[in-house]
């Protein structure tokens, strides 16, 4: 039986799912020094290289979010709002929230640690958008809603991009335009 | 009779790209220009691109840093050359998802985009995965899913549920999943409007880099005769992508020239083409009846 598209959108990847079930692997953290040498201080470096979770958690927020709300607005279905994706996303939100309160912020620096906070409001903001999503009535104006949200937070995002730091929005080393350098 | 026109029209190009990246295996076998184009096809009284580019504003410094990406060029700048505004396209068909062919949608205000439902669906997807598989996330900007939402929103973006005839009149898209992405997709121009035509080109994104693709070495193999070698870059498999080369083949009866990859700088060779005052290249595919060379001195 042809399924219809909220459920084609939402089970495509449903088979390999019990691959991520089990405890995460220790996460590998940048070398401190080595970005010492690009960015001047320590504590410069120290801040970039415990930017990296937080930023790299940002950027999938802004994915997920934007494509959850893709995938609502072409279906017009609200159950998008009961999606596994959805709660993972808000865990992973909180998870942010944690890092980045916890970040040691150089006097410097404060200006690109409020952009990750404007991401991080933003996009908290989003994500509570679709717990308003009714399931009869008209979501239009909560859909304008979620999507400003989401593109401010990715504004603020694109702000605090640091190639340099290796804050990267777009991973490019193995991409069509990487020449091995 | 041909219905339509198509040009494939440089926006930049990649000096140095590793031979690898676009041939499968070729380790230690050095580099290759790569270029980086898109496609316009016109006639019927459509004005239609296959893919779009990237947006330099995001992404030029760090290109040019990196990777010595050289000599991006604007929509409205290249498709002068072939006498269209970037505001007369009606209709983009995006091969996959990757910033340098999703890229830059802003610049085509009037067109509504094509893009298989399980390329957006298995990025979502991709994204919610554990750090250590972010390598799936290759080349992808979560930017471009936010220009999405914005498509979406208009009634701009249309998902596409894996091949279709006569999306336009003649012009059918056909998937290839879990090949260079997850939802690939190439574009065949039936130019003559016929169900069995004979006069069939083949647009193929990333599933095709280059003329070696089509017809590696058989040596490889020890076989005497040309083999598909597929491209290196997949989050895939390359025997999907051998498999979609196989069915492009059978669109176009087994003739190689008709199946058009865009990364191959070796197009001038082979169809009519000028190099811009830009130093970019514009290769004249084939002209609708009545449409005059945009490369002809």
């Amino acid at each position: 039986m042809e399924q219809d598209l909220f459920t084609r959108l939402t089970s495509v990847h449903k088979p390999d799912c019990e691959l991520f079930e089990g405890p995460a692997l220790a996460a590998s953290s940048p070398d401190p020094d080595a970005l010492a040498a690009t960015l001047g201080t320590d504590a410069a470096a120290r801040y970039a290289a415990d930017c990296h979770p937080v930023y790299e958690d940002l950027r999938r927020i802004v994915g997920q979010i934007s494509g959850m709300m893709i995938l609502a607005q072409l279906t017009r279905r609200s159950a998008v709002a009961d999606l596994k994706e959805l709660e993972g996303c808000r865990e992973r939100w909180q998870r942010a929230a944690d890092r980045l309160h916890a970040l040691r912020v150089p006097s410097e620096l404060t200006a690109h640690h409020e952009q990750l906070m404007g991401a991080h409001s933003f996009s908290g903001s989003a994500l509570r958008g679709f717990s308003a999503l009714s399931a009869n009535g008209n979501n239009d104006a909560i859909f304008d809603d979620i999507s400003r949200h989401v593109q401010r937070a990715y504004a603020h995002l694109r702000a605090a991009t640091a190639d340099r730091a290796g804050l990267q929005m777009v991973d490019l080393d193995h991409a069509c335009c990487s020449c091995g350098r | 009779m041909s219905d339509y026109s198509i040009w494939v029209c440089e926006y930049s190009y990649v000096p140095q790209y590793h031979k690898s990246g676009v041939l499968y295996g070729a380790h230690n076998e050095g580099y290759v220009k790569l270029p980086y184009c898109y496609v316009v096809i016109k006639g019927n009284g459509r004005t239609v691109m296959v893919d779009v580019g990237y947006n330099d504003k995001d992404y030029g410094k760090t290109l040019g840093d990196r990777f010595g990406v050289e000599n991006w060029r604007t929509p409205k700048t290249v498709l002068a050359e072939v006498g269209v505004t970037p505001e007369e396209v009606d209709t983009c068909f995006i091969t996959h998802a990757h910033f340098d062919h999703f890229g830059n949608v802003e610049d085509f205000p009037n067109a509504k985009f094509y893009i298989q439902e399980r390329e957006i669906a298995k990025w979502v997807w991709a994204m919610s995965l554990p750090d250590r598989m972010r390598w799936m996330m290759i080349a992808v900007d979560p930017g471009d899913i936010v220009r999405g939402v914005n498509l979406a929103r208009d009634r701009r973006l249309e998902t596409v549920n894996g091949s279709v005839s006569d999306v336009l009149p003649g012009i059918d898209l056909h998937a290839a999943d879990d090949s260079h992405t997850w939802g690939s997709m190439w574009v065949t121009v039936r130019n003559d409007g016929k169900a069995e035509s004979d006069d069939t080109w083949v647009l193929a994104g990333d599933l095709i880099y280059v003329f070696d693709n089509l017809k590696g070495s058989g040596a490889a193999v020890d076989a005497a005769e040309d083999i598909y070698t597929p491209v290196g870059l997949a989050v895939g498999s390359q025997t999907n992508l051998v498999l979609a080369t196989e069915e492009m083949m059978k669109q176009v009866d087994y003739d190689a020239k008709r199946i058009i990859p865009i990364h191959e700088e070796r197009l001038k060779d082979v169809f009519p083409s000028r190099t811009t005052s830009e130093g970019l290249r514009i290769t004249e595919i084939c002209l609708a009846d009545g449409e005059a060379s945009k490369v002809a001195n």
